[in-house]
């Protein structure tokens, strides 16, 4: 024979029949992408709680470091009912979350334009450059002082503070979104017929959102810091404010009370911002 | 028409020298027309394309569309891109429909052309999968139907098969002339496979590199033919096919000529 080429024997015929329920899969992911690791988180937690019930039981430390967990939970109904250094605890807490939150709020609507506008824009951008880049490094307790000076010991100066500290974060983290934007997306925008206006609605802010977002995360994190440490200094509320008049009297059961809102509600707010993500952006990662 | 006079590009590298990506080219692209521009890697054809499209200021030279010139991006133009510009937090209709939705069209007039227009790239089923979810041919199939949305005068297209299989650019070739054939749109298509060009061309045009310069000018009927007769093998094995390819093979590999790069030719 003289064929260069030929055909090959017939193919065997698969074996298993296709059953009514395949097993689905999907591409292998890269580093943790989602993967589930709430057990493990409750496994470490649980762990650490048993933790502190042992060396409280055995009485390696003593009370006054380190009361016992009972100790602090019955510490937390009795705050729970009568309040503490003349405030319910209701209303220490809404005291630090009304700070935050509209400090949040201030900061996010400054800073998301502001940073928007600085990516997109030479002049903006040259002109806050400076101002940013100069304030942002500083730790806001440096500054505390003098809002104080200014703007007295009322709200005003701990909600200026708290929005010069989270207004950074979110502020660079909008302008890092709008650089992240592929050229070839907007020249499609463009040969599509955008207007300037509709290519920052439909292509710059979403490209940009997951940056965004992220400085959010970034922002309310400082947020929390910069919070309880304005309360220790000045205030006449909130939990910052309890745990350190807590600590005049050596009441370490309160303080652990304190620490444990504090934790609860940056974990609460962090966990709604992860929602917030999930939501806005599902596509993050896939793309 | 579309009408490219004397356009040439300079660009400055990077080190500051000047790379000259594009020579006084000339070009027409006339109703029904399919012209394809063919080259070597890095002979300016995307320069070309880009300038067409609007994305990049000419150094000299002129381009109009129906008398019009082209200075910005516009919707007369539709653009397919080599690497997928899909919208990943718009579903595949969404990104079909977005020239639509500048233009101001209604959702729901937008939702039935972006059905219609999958139809057409035949992606029906997959109005409201996520790009994502999509082959790389798919997506490119989403981008050609996204382009049409907004019914250009003219589709400008820089490699938009170069990524895919031989079986799928295959496919899409035949989609394209599809496309063509009824819409009549007039087409500039870009890409370095000799026979894509033959295919598709009604014009093909030779660029050889550095300074990118149109070199050599084909009026072909093959796609015409393919458009009536559908038979590909005809097409494959026409001897005039064969011929053409070996002169447009010859004239893309000849070596360029090296007096533009200082010289270092043997004496
Ligand atoms: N922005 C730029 N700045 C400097 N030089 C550039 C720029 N864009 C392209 N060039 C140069 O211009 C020349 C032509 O580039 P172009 O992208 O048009 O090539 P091409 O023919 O599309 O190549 P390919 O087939 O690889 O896509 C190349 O030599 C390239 O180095
Ligand atoms: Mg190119």
């Amino acid at each position: 024979m003289t064929d260069l080429a030929s055909r090959g024997a017939p193919l065997p015929t698969p074996t298993a029949a296709p059953t009514a329920a395949p097993k689905r899969v999907r591409l292998h992911p890269f580093g943790l992408d989602g993967a589930p690791t709430l057990l493990i988180s409750l496994a470490t937690g649980a762990a650490l709680i048993g933790l502190w019930f042992l060396v409280a039981w055995l009485r390696l430390v003593p009370p006054l470091f380190l009361p016992g967990p009972e100790e602090v939970f019955t510490q937390f109904l009795a705050i729970l009912d009568d309040g503490y250094a003349g405030a319910t605890l209701g209303e220490h807490v809404s005291a630090s979350l009304f700070r935050i939150s509209t400090a949040a709020l201030l900061a996010a609507s400054f800073g998301i334009p502001l940073g928007l506008a600085m990516g997109l824009n030479r002049w903006v951008k040259g002109v806050f450059d400076t101002p940013i880049e100069f304030y942002w490094p500083l730790p806001p307790l440096a500054y505390l002082p003098l809002m104080i000076i200014w703007l007295g010991i009322g709200e005003l100066s701990k909600i200026v503070l708290l929005t010069l500290a989270m207004f950074a974060p979110i502020c660079l983290s909008a302008q890092a979104g709008v650089r992240s934007l592929p050229i070839e997306r907007v020249n499609a925008a463009l040969s599509l017929g955008a207007t300037r206006w509709q290519l920052f609605l439909d292509i710059v802010l979403p490209s940009a959102l997951p940056e965004i977002l992220t400085g959010l995360r970034i922002g309310i994190g400082v947020g929390w810091s910069t919070l309880v440490a304005a309360e220790l200094i000045a205030a006449t509320r909130g939990i910052g404010f309890m745990i350190m008049s807590a600590s005049h009297f050596l009441a370490t059961d309160v303080v652990f009370v304190g620490i444990g809102i504090i934790a609860a509600w940056a974990f609460a707010f962090s966990y709604g911002m992860r929602l917030l993500e999930r939501t806005l952006v599902p596509w993050k990662g896939k793309s | 028409m579309l009408h490219v006079q004397n356009a040439s590009v300079f660009f400055s590298a990077r080190d500051g020298r000047m790379v000259h990506a594009l020579d006084r080219a000339t070009l027409d692209i006339d109703a029904n027309s399919v012209v394809v521009a063919l080259g070597a890697s890095g002979c300016g054809k995307s320069t070309l394309l880009n300038a067409i499209a609007g994305f990049l200021p000419l150094s000299d030279g002129s381009i109009t569309l129906d008398g019009q010139p082209v200075d910005k991006p516009g919707a007369d133009r539709g653009v397919v891109f080599q690497k997928d510009t899909l919208l990943p937090w718009k579903s595949v209709a969404e990104n079909v429909a977005l020239g639509l939705k500048f233009a101001g069209v209604p959702a729901r007039d937008r939702r039935e052309r972006a059905e219609e227009l999958l139809r057409l790239v035949g992606l029906d089923g997959f109005a409201n999968a996520a790009p994502h979810e999509l082959s790389g041919g798919m997506r490119q199939r989403v981008g050609i139907a996204r382009a049409l949305a907004t019914d250009p005068k003219i589709l400008l297209m820089d490699e938009p098969f170069g990524a895919l299989d031989s079986l799928t650019r295959e496919q899409m070739q035949e989609l394209l002339i599809d496309v063509w054939a009824r819409t009549g749109k007039r087409i500039f298509f870009i890409t370095h496979s000799i026979e894509e060009a033959l295919f598709l061309g009604t014009t093909v045009v030779v660029m050889s590199p550095r300074p990118g310069r149109i070199v050599a000018r084909f009026d072909l009927d093959f796609v015409r033919q393919f458009a009536q007769e559908r038979d590909v093998r005809a097409i494959l094995s026409a001897p005039r096919f064969a011929e053409l390819y070996d002169e447009i093979r010859n004239l893309v590999h000849r070596p360029h000529d090296r007096s533009h790069d200082g010289g270092d030719r043997p004496q």
